[in-house]
């Protein structure tokens, strides 16, 4: 089988997986920062004492959760045109991707926040902490240690997700392999080669999951 | 210093808090008890206002608690709250524990407030555990901390509720020899408990509830030897079985 599996080509086309590999990780970067960004906002909102401001966030939240990412993908692709607003190919997919991970984010935000018993917020409100105070000083530092280890699941989602931005000619990893594939046909090399990048990405993350979760530990103790 | 006139609260239609008539004045150690559901706790959380009230006035230290516009922080911060499961933050040392409100709401330096939490935590007995972690102190230790974590703001009022129902029996008494030395050198307190001998050694006085409302109060002996009501004899029975 090794026979027909084409090295050279792979090695030929190295500038291709190249582009694909870069751009699936910018993407993937700039869209969990920007998904980071969101998820906190829409968990503030959906833990507010403001009834809208929940019902709004509560609403995004579920929709998002509810659709399949592919069709939010085609909604903002086909949808924002209509609208007016006309952004590049990438610019969609990111958007389309922060969305979908901020809903996500900011049910993982809330469970941490929530994991904290009710008893220490009455005790903090109880010596006259204010409501910043008690988050910083008493929430979020408890809240970070469980909250870490599903953020950088979710971040390993955003990553295998974005694949689905090649249904909107974004060149990334997999498109790369799409384009190989059209061009020569040898699909097995070059899926063979994007899985094995994916992977790569994949064990980074897991990396560094490992590693912030020791850090993490090391600092309760 | 703690005024109740006519206060009462609803949980939905469970009425929690019915006409509820009280005051408390400065140095005075007042004992609450009742059986479950009475609407203890919902009294004393009025008090620092965890609970808001519904209808009647609540002053306390000066303020109008019925009234929304006042500084509730100002309010929190003279006030000392122990809860019957301690809660105190286990990300924290002991040490830091005491201090965050001291530092963060009296804006000491941290210096100042350590030397403070020091002193507090030498008059629970528990000086040598300031480095450690909740988790590493038992759990009449835990309470303990928890007391020096309120009094590190120098509070006029101390709330209790039920500070040793949590407790394993050999713990108590390590909870209470605190309390005795704080109400005997003059603090406000309102405790809920039904330890009949910490009320009877330094209690001014014992009020009984039942269905939210107060049914009896009297100097602890004559409460605890002769009450006045079928209801406070029951429970004081069942107590006694214990
Ligand atoms: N947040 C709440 N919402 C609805 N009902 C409540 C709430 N808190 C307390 N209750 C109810 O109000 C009543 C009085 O509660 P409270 O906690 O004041 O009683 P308690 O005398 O402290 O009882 P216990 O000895 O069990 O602690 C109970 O029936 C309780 O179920
Ligand atoms: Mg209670």
């Amino acid at each position: 089988m090794l026979e027909f599996f084409s090295f050279r080509t792979i090695w030929e086309y190295r500038s291709l997986f190249q582009e694909g590999l870069r751009n699936t990780f910018l993407i993937s970067i700039v869209s969990l920062f920007l998904a980071l960004i969101a998820g906190v906002l829409a968990c503030a909102a959906r833990l507010s004492g403001w009834r809208g401001l929940r019902g709004v966030s509560i609403a995004y939240i579920e929709s998002i959760r509810s659709t399949p990412l592919l069709v939010q993908i085609y909604f903002l692709y086909f949808g924002l045109p209509t609208l007016g607003i006309r952004i590049p190919e990438i610019q969609t997919g990111i958007l389309a991707l922060m969305l979908n991970s901020g809903a996500y984010i900011a049910e993982i935000v809330r469970a941490g926040i929530t994991s904290v018993p009710g008893g220490q917020i009455e005790a903090g409100i109880s010596s006259g902490l204010s409501y910043f105070q008690r988050m910083r000083f008493i929430i979020l530092p408890q809240a970070l240690g469980v909250t870490v280890p599903p953020l950088l699941g979710q971040a390993i989602t955003l990553v295998k997700d974005s694949a689905l931005l090649s249904m909107i000619s974004v060149v990334e990893l997999t498109r790369s392999g799409q384009m190989l594939t059209s061009e020569r046909f040898m699909p097995a090399e070059a899926f063979f080669t994007v899985a094995l990048l994916y992977l790569v990405i994949y064990f980074f993350l897991k990396y560094l999951s490992g590693w912030s979760q020791k850090k993490l530990i090391f600092r309760e103790t | 210093m703690i005024k109740f006139k006519n206060v009462n609260k609803w949980f939905g239609s469970l009425h929690v808090l019915n006409d509820i008539n009280l005051q408390v004045s400065a140095g005075e150690v007042v004992v609450v008890c009742g059986p479950s559901g009475s609407g203890k706790s919902t009294l004393i959380r009025c008090i620092n206002r965890l609970e808001r009230i519904q209808k009647g006035e609540l002053f306390v230290d000066g303020m109008p608690l019925h009234d929304s516009t006042i500084n509730l922080t100002k309010l929190r911060a003279e006030i000392g709250f122990v809860f019957q499961q301690f809660h105190l933050y286990p990300h924290l040392s002991v040490l830091e524990n005491v201090t965050l409100a001291p530092i963060h709401v009296r804006k000491m330096k941290k210096k100042e407030a350590e030397a403070l939490a020091m002193e507090k935590l030498e008059r629970v007995g528990l000086a040598d555990k300031a480095t450690a972690h909740p988790e590493q102190l038992s759990g009449g230790q835990q309470q303990r901390v928890a007391i020096a974590r309120g009094l590190a703001m120098s509070p006029k009022i101390l709330l209790f509720d039920e500070p040793t129902s949590a407790l394993d029996p050999e713990m108590i008494g390590e909870v209470l020899a605190v309390m005795v030395k704080l109400a005997q050198e003059g603090m406000t307190m309102c405790v809920v408990t039904h330890e009949m001998g910490f009320a009877r050694q330094v209690a001014h006085r014992v009020i009984f509830m039942d269905e939210g409302k107060i049914i009896e109060t009297g100097k602890p002996d004559q409460f605890f030897d002769n009450p006045q009501s079928d209801r406070a004899a029951m429970f004081i029975s069942k107590i006694l079985k214990h």
